[in-house]
């Protein structure tokens, strides 16, 4: 039963996925329309390049926008050079590409306007991230079927599916980066595992494509790319003879490296391009930035804004695996804590650390790959054991009808999409207008 | 089934598709770059272009009425203008010289074989920021 479930699952979110998809965007006129907000600068990379001919996005700030663009977009002019610097790098926009052409295509196939904007380009768009929602989820069914049983795959799955706000960035804000990002954290982790066991150029080179995609889709997500050289470190002991393992693999790293570079060459030139720098703040142009010295640790992780835990409470199933892990998972740990330790301070010392509309907290989707073996090891942990089995069991199927419950109250907008406040939270519980 | 089935069937699924969507039904309410419909306070229904847009014509029209409206002037007080394109084709070019008013433009459309709707694109010489307010179209109708 729980075998057929595993093996039908992705499946089963797909149509879930689809169903739910259509009854958001399935009216001609959806408003608001797929692409929007973050989701229309991550992806005007690609109406720009390939429609206007100008990825410097000029050509099509005039032909939209009289020369500007809409404060919305987050895309300035750099005081220095007068050029555009969009805040959103290139890493969306180059794995919606196979999307935005079937798009492209298709609308001159039906004589629509080749605006870059048009129902095809839109629904390209957010399709492309519920299929990169989708891709992740069957990725990480393979990882977590290797090491843990059918029933705990089944229970993780479920859970990360809809406990958290993954569901809620395959569909309705697909178009963000999130959906893209969580596909790439679990190829990751699936990559770094198998390049540890064999370090073939294949696997070499699918490294450095697969890192260079990270950082592009979303720079600060480089801390993922930690993962590599922690994974198996579990004491201090093994610091010394993984030290020694990357330096007999410096061949194998130097091309994935070689690959990685590659990739990132367009962004670079980009950002060469509208600044006359190759790396750059790109929230400089809105005075933007991190307050390392005062983090909103707790806000991020507890509040009724955006808090992770406060959002999404199965994640707590994931820091108790980090105590409870073991096997394959074991190997793992470091390097997810270092991870989320980093990201947790990072987005906690942002100036916008509540990061703007989002269902949850929206900065996590992206390394939800991550904590989902976790997850899986709470789950083995208390299937051994009677009691925690039946408490667990329970306490999990909660959170996750509540995540599903509000993700409702979201989309219909009875949830206010930032600056919840604990009052407004218990007025509105379970209300659905 | 045989994997030559299965091919068998996707192919007919793709081209069947391909052929619902060369011209599907729906494509007269398919619009671009414009903002939902609004109406002025004397009850005329209108909506914003951005700095282009576009909206599909019945292939059989002779003509269409387009009523414009600029609103803002262009800049330094010039006429606002816009471009009428259909089916990549330029139609005219349309002048607003008073903001306050309606232009109703009443263009010929020609005949087209081969598909049911024609597709008008307008381009607006000007964008009024920070809302990116190209012009005002109203109700477009067609003989």
């Amino acid at each position: 039963m729980a075998a057929r479930g595993v093996r039908w699952f992705v499946a089963a979110a797909a149509a879930a996925a689809l169903i739910a998809y259509a009854a958001l965007y399935g009216r001609l006129a959806a408003d608001p329309p797929p692409i929007r907000s973050d989701g229309y600068s991550y992806y005007v990379y690609l109406p720009a390049a390939f429609i206007y001919d100008d990825p410097s996005l000029e050509a099509l700030s005039r032909e939209w926008y009289g020369g500007s663009f809409p404060d919305f977009t987050g895309i300035r002019r750099w005081p220095s050079t007068g050029r555009w610097v969009n805040l959103h790098p290139i890493g969306t926009a180059v794995l919606e590409a196979p999307f935005f052409v079937a798009a492209d295509l298709l609308t001159r196939w039906s004589n629509f306007p080749r605006d870059g904007f048009s129902v095809y380009y839109q629904h390209a768009a957010a399709l492309a991230g519920l299929a990169y929602f989708l891709a992740g989820l069957a990725i990480l069914r393979r990882l977590l079927s290797r090491h843990f049983t059918p029933g705990v795959v089944l229970a993780t799955l479920v859970c990360v599916t809809w406990g958290t706000n993954l569901f809620h960035y395959g569909v309705y804000d697909a178009s963000f980066s999130h959906a893209f990002a969580f596909f790439l954290t679990c190829a990751w982790i699936a990559l770094v595992d198998v390049w540890w066991r064999e370090a073939t150029p294949g696997r070499s080179a699918a490294l450095g494509a697969v890192a260079a995609l990270i950082v592009l889709t979303r720079h600060t997500n480089a801390i993922f790319l930690l993962v590599l050289p922690l994974f198996g470190v579990e004491r201090w002991s093994d610091v010394g003879p993984r030290v020694r393992a990357l330096l007999g693999r410096r061949g194998a790293l130097a091309l994935a490296a070689l690959v990685g570079a590659v990739c990132v060459l367009p962004q670079l030139a980009l950002y060469r391009f509208a600044t006359g720098a190759f790396i750059v703040n790109a929230y400089d142009t809105h005075e933007m930035g991190f307050s390392f010295a005062s983090p909103h640790v707790g806000a991020v992780l507890f509040s009724t804004q955006k808090g992770l835990f406060f959002w999404s409470p199965i994640l707590l199933l994931s820091v108790a695996g980090a105590a409870v892990a073991r096997g394959w998972t074991r190997t793992l740990t470091l390097a997810a804590v270092v991870v989320f330790a980093l990201q947790t301070y990072l987005v906690a010392s942002w100036a916008q650390w509540q990061y703007g509309a989002t269902f949850g907290h929206r900065a996590f989707t992206d390394g939800l790959g991550l904590a989902a073996p976790f997850m899986a090891s709470t789950f083995e942990w208390a299937a051994a054991r009677r009691a925690p089995r039946y408490a667990i069991a329970i306490a999990a199927t909660a959170a996750v009808l509540l995540s599903i419950a509000q993700m409702t109250q979201y989309w219909i907008g009875v949830l206010p999409t930032a600056d919840t406040t604990w009052a407004q939270y218990r007025a509105l519980f379970l209300r659905f207008r | 089934m045989t994997r030559r089935a299965w091919i068998a069937a996707a192919a007919l699924a793709l081209g069947g598709a391909l052929a619902y969507l060369r011209e599907p039904p729906w494509t007269e309410a398919v619009t671009s770059g414009l903002r939902p419909w609004e109406e002025d306070p004397p009850g005329t229904p209108f909506r914003w272009t951005f700095g282009r847009a576009t909206f599909f014509a019945p292939a059989g029209a002779a003509s269409m009425t387009l009523p414009l409206r600029a609103v803002f002037p262009g800049p330094g007080g010039a006429p606002v203008t816009v471009d009428v394109r259909v089916d990549d084709r330029w139609l005219a070019t349309i002048a607003l010289p008073d903001p306050a008013s309606w232009v109703e433009s009443t263009l010929p459309l020609g005949r087209r074989a081969g598909r049911r709707y024609r597709r008008v694109d307008l381009r607006v010489s000007r964008v009024v920021p920070p809302f990116m307010l190209g012009v005002m179209t109203g109700r477009v109708s067609f003989r």
